[in-house]
């Protein structure tokens, strides 16, 4: 019988919100930068 | 410079910001893409399991990273041939850009090593040269943030980009120069690529979807330069 792969989906999870978080958060806060610097 | 060169400036900022953010909002859109390819379509990994899925993001993400980095110094070291401050504003951006990259790749890195290696962190050639390499453009942008001279700031943080773009290739031969934990290669390597199809195909279009995304953000990031610099203009013209 073949071994059953480990169970650890939580992490996969974890790093699948956490990275479109920071990409996320970082392309709205270029955008309000450009937003202030070209008042509003 | 005139007021009507600050205007023209700030419309250009204007339309190249406008145009970076919908290259972003694309390559994120593709992104989305890439989640459903990899947790519905691509197999799980028999001895890693699930979480061995969080390679699709890792590695796109240092490929970036690096990508942004070597850009970096390459613009540096053609800013200090040929003074276009075009060269400089790349620089910068990309150097951003290449920061928020990293933050990806050192977080999920992480995500995966700690059920897969049973730790966290270990302080291995390639980690920690990853992590001297972020903290060193960390650097790189505190050191333009404190110069307020453009020339002397293009030119010092010029130098520190070089420094940087030498570290790239230092980090990818890691794995082979020293002893590490860290998996060697598995597709930028002299064989062929060492991977199932489905995993290669879903690998490829995740780097493709973030080199997409760093277009896009530098596009964005080079815009927002501009648009300061229009603003610092306009101030000394009032």
């Amino acid at each position: 019988m073949a071994p059953e792969p480990p169970q650890n989906v939580g992490y996969l999870i974890a790093a699948y919100i956490v990275a479109p978080v920071i990409l996320v958060g970082y392309l709205a806060t270029l955008w309000a930068r450009v937003r202030r610097a070209l008042g509003g | 410079m005139t007021a009507f060169d600050a205007v023209g400036r700030a419309s250009l900022a204007r339309a190249t910001a406008r145009r970076g953010l919908r290259i972003s909002l694309v390559a994120l859109l593709g992104l989305a893409g890439v989640y459903v390819l990899a947790l519905g379509y691509t197999p799980v990994e028999l001895r890693q399991g699930p979480a061995q899925k969080i390679f699709y993001l890792h590695v796109p993400a240092a490929w970036s990273a690096l990508i942004a980095f070597s850009l970096v110094g390459i613009t540096s070291a053609l800013y200090l041939w040929l003074h276009d401050p075009r060269l400089d504003r790349f620089a910068a951006s990309s150097a951003e850009v290449g920061v928020a990259f990293s933050a990806v790749m050192l977080t999920t890195g992480p995500i995966w090593a700690k059920p897969i290696w049973g730790t966290w962190w270990t302080w291995d050639a390639r980690l920690t040269l990853t992590l001297f390499l972020f903290f060193l453009f960390i650097g790189y942008l505190a050191l333009r943030a404190s110069l307020h001279d453009p020339e002397e700031r293009a030119r010092f943080s010029a130098v520190v980009g070089i420094l940087g773009m030498l570290l790239v290739p230092f980090i990818h031969l890691s794995v082979y120069l020293f002893r590490t934990l860290h998996p060697q290669p598995v597709v930028l390597k002299p064989s062929a690529p060492s991977l199932p199809p489905e995993m290669l195909r879903t690998l490829l279009v995740s780097t493709a979807m973030f080199t997409l995304l760093y277009v896009g953000l530098v596009t964005l990031r080079y815009g927002l330069a501009l648009a300061e610099e229009a603003r610092d203009e306009a101030a000394d013209g009032a």
